[in-house]
């Protein structure tokens, strides 16, 4: 999860997170670079160092077209590249289906038998020490770690979205539609999520809370959960 | 005189170029390749289930309770 004053994004939890990481510092650096390049441009003119009375010149228009065109096929390449990574679904190894409802979630695992569970909010009062305030739930979604996990988003009311920002997960949850998202978590450990439509009162009240661990060990609490 | 806006723009022209370069430079260098070695370190000697027995022996994890 986040801290309270921070900037940047969460440690990533999955490789496509990774990706997006570094993209994200690719694109930074070429804003920067354009940024500086005109508040130093617009510092010079503001001191009256550089003016002109020019009318035509051929030459700078070239190239003050030519260079922002390779500018943007700089962004576009590793973008494109990653949204189709992100597109690459093959054969994932658990499919979940996350239900969106005014003010919780409900998960299905239906490649097992029949788990389906809902997944409120702990409240504030009911709270143990040393876990996060609006962010803990009472039940949370296991996922085998390293595994590729397909999650089918879809809600019951309103608009919802499923986000988990260090799987680098956020898809919408539209009533009547089935949206596709897949994630592989690189690691064990908990990752939190809120969600990210604004569906009513209680939109900042339903979290999500992946939490991934050994195949062993999903496969002994889903066994328990089924039972 | 003679010149001087052509001499003075080439100059600063470059100028500014080199400083959203040096800008960009130093942003690559100093944040974003750290930043890709740091997740490579990480990776490279992460043992997912000393890590996994750690978060058991601390009792946060639902599927795995501590006994």
């Amino acid at each position: 999860m986040a801290n309270y004053s921070q900037l940047g994004f969460q440690d990533a939890s999955s490789p496509i997170m990774e990706e997006l990481i570094e993209f994200h510092d690719h694109a930074l650096m070429v804003a920067l670079a354009i940024c500086s390049l005109v508040l130093y441009l617009l510092a010079l003119m503001l001191s009256g160092k550089l003016s002109s009375s020019t009318v035509d010149a051929q030459e700078i228009e070239l190239v003050w077209t030519i260079l922002p065109a390779i500018v943007l096929i700089m962004l576009a390449l590793p973008s494109l590249q990653i949204l189709y990574m992100m597109d690459e679904i093959d054969e994932p190894d658990l499919t979940l289906k996350a239900i969106g409802h005014q003010w919780y979630w409900s998960y299905e695992y239906t490649d097992l038998k029949d788990l389906t569970f809902d997944s409120y909010m702990t409240p504030t009062t009911d709270l143990p020490l040393g876990h996060y305030r609006l962010l803990e739930v009472d039940h949370r979604v296991i996922v085998p770690m390293e595994s590729s996990v397909r999650v089918i988003v879809t809600a019951d009311d309103v608009l919802h979205s499923w986000a988990v920002p260090s799987l680098g997960v956020k898809t919408d949850a539209i009533p009547g539609r089935l949206n596709q998202t897949s994630f592989v978590a690189s690691r064990p450990g908990i990752f939190y999520g809120q969600c990210s439509e604004i569906c009513g009162a209680n939109h900042s009240y339903m979290p999500i809370v992946v939490e991934s661990a050994p195949l062993p060990y999903f496969e002994s609490w889903s066994s328990l959960l089924s039972s | 005189m003679r010149r001087l806006l052509a001499r003075r723009m080439k100059f600063h022209l470059l100028g500014a170029f080199l400083v959203s370069v040096g800008c960009a430079t130093l942003y690559k260098f100093g944040i974003a390749e750290p930043r890709k070695r740091a997740y490579a370190e990480f990776y490279k000697s992460y043992d997912p289930m000393k890590d996994f027995e750690a978060m058991k022996a601390a009792g946060v994890l639902e599927c795995a309770p501590p006994k």
